[in-house]
């Protein structure tokens, strides 16, 4: 590290979380632009445990410090997180700083909040980038209103911290690997129906395409688990493996928001409570399977699930608001303090909408002779055709709605034209295109929906 | 009437509106919108910035006017629109990304050089809607504080996302750009202390001179205060010299020092070379530890030769030899003070850096920005297509593009690649690091050289030299390497395409020419927006077709069997030449009896055919077997060496060489070599076969066929799918293996045809082998064998009319579109499978969106093409008492009853599955062994007419 690193400040606060297993975060810093200091660190966290690289409290200083350097001529608008990330070579470190203002003893103030890892992390770190970003962003949308009402907020950001730090270390022993072998799935087997009922395969695939790829599989046998999760990362990008996980052997991980697909173990008692905040802060709908029961469950579409999304976080943001005391933090459960909005907790239903694609991949892939790489072909020919599809999709509808600038009222024209005229179809490969194209759930079906929750909102005001 | 007190009172807002502010509602800066812009337009959200389309932007932190833009690529200004340049140099250079100390630390005794990792950082302004990579990196400038000039090279695109997903192809390739332009940096430093060190040597003698005079003319035992001064002075450069040495040792030593950054990449013989160049002037330098040496040599410098030119410059005139000779470098007298820190000029950043890098950098960074071009959602699918792409090898040839030639996709492709035209093999990344996105091969082979080009030489070259060298190295694809192997001239690779600017004039006259003889041409013109009364009356008229006798209509005379026979052999000879006699006695093995029930018994013998496909087997090499073999009946086992990956020739040049085969130069051609306009994209360059050199068949489009020419024939192919009712029919045809005659006497609408038909035609070869565009004298079954889509001319004359014999001689092998009468003369088709592709109803507007849709439909029938191909149980026999029409009918029943095809759709899934199974067996054969079959059976053919 550098020599020239100023003194640690004595004023710094420090927490150590003890994390389980290898944690690549370094540390995590809140620093904030003082008018009259300059910047300058108010807290740091450090994981304790098995760590790949130190980095001494003036270092980590130093480092949060330059997080604020430029940023004199923050000219965002209130409330606006900006991101802003540094690969540093010559520290060897990267670091991810989300920028934002926030009310500090009576000022406005530039504050970051950043957390920095090593440079040979780089390629780990990359794909879970928007997952750690968006649930940090959150914590800070908390934060600003704990600080507008003169509270600390580390304690806030703590929520967060910890168990993005949890994730990483998680991450880091029981990711997906970018390639996986056919014959670690289900995929493997002879014949269609020997390790799982060929209805339930179908019904999970196709559930877990209908929901953009994100699934959460839980049983009590690890190995099943796993050899589920295997196979529905097959249906992912490698990028999207990286961001999903497999089942511990001994005990459960806990449910992370953001991750594609994971596997979780039930406990004794056979069963999994999962909180119902965290998957509805998911950023895609998500398939719950469980392959004890073989049951199948899948969250709303897209739209519907953002939409139930933002109005949790709106309602969680006004409980918080409300609070009158600062030892208050509401707890990460369900909020019922808004009149106006009564989450359903019924999120996972049955899957209604039958689809031929996969189940004719399904049917067919088995046919072909395991143990060879006919069936890794066979598949990457149908994600070929899922991906060419919802590139299809995507543009029929940017050419019928000039880049969105008109309504898109051809559903039925599409569904003839691109020969999705089967629901299921239709879902997995819009599912497709929404990750390419984020809000085109809302674009294509939101008015609609969103006319008739104002109109079931109004009845219920009756 | 209501009076105005009751309206007001019932528009009293405190109590009916929502206006009044709950002091305990959250306020909107704290929460989050219910429904943000991406809802209403998905296609929005980049849309607030003020620039139109990303740009890499280079600027410098200057020590006189702080941070200030240096130049844009591309170097347009619309480009940045009205985005304050300014302004954004300020924000990303203010990062303080390095914060280690430059300059003179304390307790050294000379200035030290700063030998800094560069540093990459993403930032954005969310109000201005701008992000950006940043790559900071720092140059050496004797002028400049603390030797150093900070510089960074942005990417700049409205997109955050766009940058974070590319964070490491956008890491890399700034890497290769910044190490390109340090290594050039560290030259033009060591140069420049060089010359320095000339300077200071000269003036040290002559301050000593003068020092010397001084003192003879002075009193012995007093010093006057000029003396002193002059002392002073002369202690001072000394001091200069020892500090510039110093520095010239520091820069030398740039190479011994560790990396400390695992993602710099590095060219090894860039590394080296600079080294021993700087090892060279170190020693040189070295040995000038007696200062005083310099008066020696001033003393034989008056008599004539500058000594100090002949060594010190010695080497640029080395370098420069063959090019030019730069004046030989004389050395300056240092003033005492220097110039103020503002009266200064700092070099820019051309100066900075010895040119042929700053080149190469330029051009490296113009490739990078080239490569990101367009919309995130493209980029990212294109590259995971081209990453599923190459597991399936085995089914590409049928529909897709080259995977090694795509030039759309070279920017999707990390080529790491020395930027002043270093071999590949001297690349050296410290750390390659994964691709996020997916897997992209690295395609070294066809980026090396022959006659790698020496970086210490490299000025030596000239200029003119090194950018073609770097052109060739950034512009052109592998692709258009192989041009110059297909037989094509270099005028037909100009003329590629309507967008390149390489049309020489004649060609342009004669593109001239053709527009205006194509204007009248009706036939394609674009429709924008369907007619539906127009398509409704077309599909009324469409059900006007009549009915013909097949084969018997039009063709008068009987083809016998001998005839045919004897053709065909005559026609192979040549063929067989180059094949084993096997394969021509494999021949006559083929033929057999025909089936004397048949309607068709007066032709007496057939090549064998296995009914319904009826493929009669011609050119097989000698291991083909007849019939069964059409099929993959060995056990997987015995093929493991193809299995791991299906690379079974696909993809390797020889196997689809457009030399290979049946296939002579375009060069041969001479006089019937003909073009069309140039809105005719890729099928300019088809040419054409004349007169009875039938020999002279030419390659089907004169080169590699790449993705941009297929979209652009996706219009095309748009536009006969709305024109013509019975398109399904003439596609039907395509795609089961019978061959399409497309017949017109307009050049240009028959091309255009060709180019939007081509696409349907499974397995066209890497170069387009199996489409003859257009061709002006009567075909025979040998053509018909290796084109599967033919252009004919309809001409008025004796050759004329041979041709039109020629058409009925063999109408039962093929299908006749007419261009200019609008119909088509083919079997009827009554499946499915093809109903989504060629309904003329489609509401698709677009021929990119119709291509798109096109190619998806296209990957689902290879895909059902490869499960029927390798679905072993349905090709081999369960017992040893099960015959051949067993499995056949089990074949059969698997189309029917598990992917649910008709006699016609099946007939398409047989030829697919036929063209893989010849292809995986028969690799090598690649292109030939698809040419060899066409198919024949038994049914009438119908004529549709608009």
């Amino acid at each position: 590290m550098s020599s020239g690193c100023p003194p640690q400040s004595p004023a710094v606060a420090k927490s150590e979380v003890a994390v389980e297993g290898e944690c690549p975060l370094l540390a995590a810093t809140f620093a904030y632009w003082d008018n009259i200091l300059g910047p300058r660190v108010r807290h740091i966290w450090t994981p304790r445990g098995d760590q790949l690289m130190f980095l001494s409290d003036g270092e980590v200083t130093f480092l949060a410090n330059h997080t604020l350097n430029g940023e004199i001529l923050r000219s965002a608008e209130c409330g606006a997180v900006d991101v802003k990330f540094f690969v540093l070579a010559e520290k060897g470190v990267i670091i991810v700083s989300l920028i934002f203002d926030g009310e500090l003893k009576g000022d406005k103030n530039t504050c970051a909040l950043s957390i920095v890892l090593p440079q040979t992390e780089l390629a780990f770190y990359l794909p879970l980038h928007t997952i750690c970003v968006e649930r940090l962003k959150h914590v800070i949308r908390k934060g600003r209103i704990w600080m507008q009402k003169g509270y600390n907020i580390i304690s806030v950001l703590s929520l967060e911290i910890v168990p993005i730090m949890e994730l990483l270390a998680s991450m880091k022993s029981h990711s997906v690997p970018e390639d996986i072998n056919i014959k670690d799935t289900v995929l493997n087997d002879d014949d269609i129906g020997d390790s799982c009922h060929e209805d339930f395969l179908h019904k999970a695939i196709s559930s877990h395409l209908q929901t953009c790829g994100c699934s959460i599989v839980v049983g009590s046998n690890p190995e099943k688990v796993n050899k589920i999760v295997r196979t529905l990362c097959l249906f992912l990008t490698p990028a999207e493996r990286k961001c999903s996980r497999l089942c511990k052997a001994d005990s459960s991980f806990k449910y992370d928001t953001g991750l594609f697909v994971q596997g979780l173990l039930k406990d004794s008692t056979g069963s999994f409570v999962l909180p119902f905040r965290q998957v509805l802060y998911s950023p895609y709908p998500t398939t719950h399977i469980d392959v004890d029961i073989n049951t199948v469950k899948q969250m709303p579409p897209c739209h519907e699930h953002t939409y139930n999304q933002r109005r949790y976080m709106r309602s969680e943001l006004s409980a918080l608001w409300k609070t009158d005391s600062e030892e208050d933090i509401p707890p990460d459960t369900v909020i019922h303090t808004d009149e106006s909005f009564t989450p359903d907790l019924n999120i996972f239903q049955d899957v209604m909408h039958k689809d031929t694609l996969v189940k004719s991949f399904i049917d067919e892939v088995f046919m072909l002779k395991p143990g060879l790489s006919l069936r890794s072909t066979y598949l990457s020919q149908f994600l070929l055709l899922l991906h060419r599809k919802a590139l299809t999709l995507l543009k029929y509808i940017e050419d019928d709605t000039q880049k969105g600038k008109k309504p898109f009222r051809s559903l039925r024209n599409l569904k003839t034209d691109l020969d999705l005229t089967v629901e299921g179809d239709l879902n997995v490969v819009m599912a497709f295109a929404e990750k390419l194209r984020a809000g085109l759930h809302s674009f294509v079906f939101g008015k609609p929906f969103y006319t008739s929750m104002q109109e079931r909102d109004m009845l219920m005001s009756f | 009437m209501i009076g105005s007190p009751d309206v007001v009172a019932f528009t009293k807002e405190d109590e009916y509106g929502q206006t009044n502010p709950d002091p305990w509602a959250l306020p909107e800066e704290f929460s989050v919108p219910l429904h943000p812009l991406a809802d209403s337009n998905p296609w929005a959200k980049t849309s607030y910035a003020k620039f139109t389309k990303d740009f890499i932007l280079i600027s410098e932190f200057s020590e006189q006017v702080g941070p200030q833009p240096l130049l844009t690529i591309p170097d347009e200004p619309k480009v940045c629109g009205t985005f304050d340049l300014n302004y954004f140099s300020l924000r990303i250079m203010s990062v303080d990304y390095q914060a280690s100390f430059v300059g003179h630390p304390p307790g050294s005794g000379y200035p030290r050089l700063s030998f800094v990792e560069d540093s990459r950082v993403v930032l954005g302004d969310s109000k201005e809607g701008a992000f950006a990579y940043v790559h900071h990196l720092t140059l050496y400038d004797l002028e400049a504080r603390g030797f150093v000039r900070p510089f960074c090279m942005a990417y700049v695109s409205a997109d955050e996302r766009k940058i974070m997903l590319q964070f490491q192809e956008l890491s890399l390739r700034f890497s290769q750009a910044s190490e390109c332009l340090k290594a050039g940096n560290r030259r033009a430093f060591a140069k420049e202390l060089q010359r320095k060190l000339r300077d200071l040597e000269y003036t040290h003698s002559v301050l000593q001179r003068e020092e010397g005079l001084q003192r003879e003319a002075g009193p012995q035992c007093m010093y006057s205060a000029h003396a002193v001064d002059k002392a002073n002075e002369l202690a001072n450069v000394e001091k200069s010299i020892y500090e510039h040495r110093d520095l010239l040792r520091q820069i030398s030593s740039y190479h011994h020092r560790p990396r400390r950054d695992p993602n710099a990449v590095t060219c090894q013989k860039c590394v080296t070379e600079c080294l021993s160049e700087c090892e060279q002037l170190l020693d040189k330098y070295a040995k000038l530890a007696n200062p005083f040496s310099y008066t020696n040599k001033r003393g034989k410098r008056e008599e004539g030769q500058g000594q100090v030119d002949e060594e010190g410059g010695g080497e640029e005139v080395d370098e420069e030899e063959g090019v030019k000779r730069r004046p030989s470098y004389t050395p300056q007298l240092i003033k005492a003070r220097s110039a103020k820190c503002f009266d200064k000029r700092l070099k820019t950043l051309r100066e900075l850096c010895d040119n042929p890098f700053y080149e190469a950098t330029v051009d490296l960074l113009k490739g990078t920005e080239r490569s990101f071009r367009g919309d995130l959602c493209y980029l990212h699918t294109r590259r995971l297509d081209r990453a599923l792409r190459t597991k399936q090898r085995v089914t590409n040839f049928l529909f897709e593009e080259d995977l090694g030639d795509d030039d759309e996709d070279e920017g999707g492709t990390l080529r790491p690649f020395c930027a002043v035209n270093h071999a590949v093999d001297t690349f050296t990344l410290l750390n390659p690091p994964p691709i996020v996105l997916g897997p992209e091969p690295l395609e070294l082979d066809a980026l090396e050289l022959p006659d790698p080009v020496d970086p210490a030489s490299v000025t030596s070259h000239t200029r003119e030299n090194e950018l073609g060298l770097v052109e060739s190295h950034l512009e052109s694809s592998p692709s258009d390497q192989t041009l110059e192997t297909q037989g094509s001239s270099e005028e037909t690779k100009g003329s590629f395409g309507s967008d390149k600017s390489g049309t020489g004039p004649a060609e342009r006259q004669q593109n001239l020419a053709c527009m205006k003889s194509e204007a009248p041409d009706s036939d394609l013109t674009p429709d924008p927006e369907p007619d539906h009364n127009t398509d409704l009356e077309r599909e009324s008229s469409s059900e006007e077709m009549e009915t013909t006798a097949g084969e018997d209509d039009g063709d008068g005379t009987p083809v016998s069997l001998l005839e045919l026979v004897s053709e065909l052999e005559g026609s192979r000879e040549d063929e067989c030449d180059g094949v084993t006699d096997g394969a021509c006695e494999m021949q006559s093995d083929l033929l057999v009896p025909l089936d004397t029930a048949c309607c068709m018994s007066q032709e007496g013998f057939l090549y064998e055919a296995s009914a319904p496909e009826a493929v009669p087997r011609l050119g097989q090499s000698s291991h083909l077997q007849p019939c069964e073999t059409l099929v993959v009946n060995q056990e997987p086992q015995a093929l493991l060496h193809l299995q791991d990956d299906y690379a079974v020739g696909v993809g390797s040049p020889s196997s689809e060489s457009p030399a290979a085969g049946l296939e002579l130069p375009v060069g041969l051609l001479g006089d019937a070599v003909s073009r069309t306009s140039a809105e005719d994209g890729f099928d300019c360059t088809m040419s054409a076969s004349t007169g009875s050199d039938r020999t002279a068949s030419p390659l089907g489009y004169g080169g590699v066929v790449t993705l941009r020419q297929r979209k652009k024939a996706g219009q095309g192919a748009l536009r006969f799918v709305r024109q013509y009712p019975f398109a399904m029919q003439a596609l039907w045809c395509l795609l089961s293996g019978r061959t399409l005659v497309v017949l017109g006497a307009d050049e240009g609408t028959v091309r255009r045809l060709v180019a939007a038909l081509a696409l349907f035609v499974p397995g066209p070869g890497k170069c387009g082998e199996r489409v003859q565009a257009w061709l002006s004298c009567p075909f025979t079954l040998t053509d018909l064998q290796r084109w599967k889509l033919v252009g004919l001319q309809r001409v008025a004359s004796p050759v004329g009319s041979s041709m039109l014999y020629s058409l009925s001689r063999y109408s039962r092998y093929i299908s006749i579109l007419d261009a200019d009468q609008k119909t088509l003369r083919c079997p009827s088709y009554r499946g499915q499978l093809l109903s989504k592709i060629a309904d003329h109803r489609t509401y698709i507007r677009r021929g990119s969106t119709y291509f798109l849709h096109l190619q998806s439909t296209l990957c689902h029938l290879a895909a059902k093409a490869f499960l029927f191909t390798f679905t072993h149980h349905l090709h081999l026999p369960v017992s040893s008492t099960e015959g051949p029409e067993v499995v056949e009918g089990r074949r059969l029943c698997f189309l029917r009853e598990q992917l649910g095809l008709g006699d016609e759709d099946s007939q398409i899934l047989l030829y697919l599955s036929q063209l893989i199974t010849q292809q995986y067996l028969q690799p090598a054969a690649g292109s030939r062994a698809a040419a060899a079959s066409f198919s024949f059976n038994y049914t009438t053919s119908v004529f549709y007419k608009i």
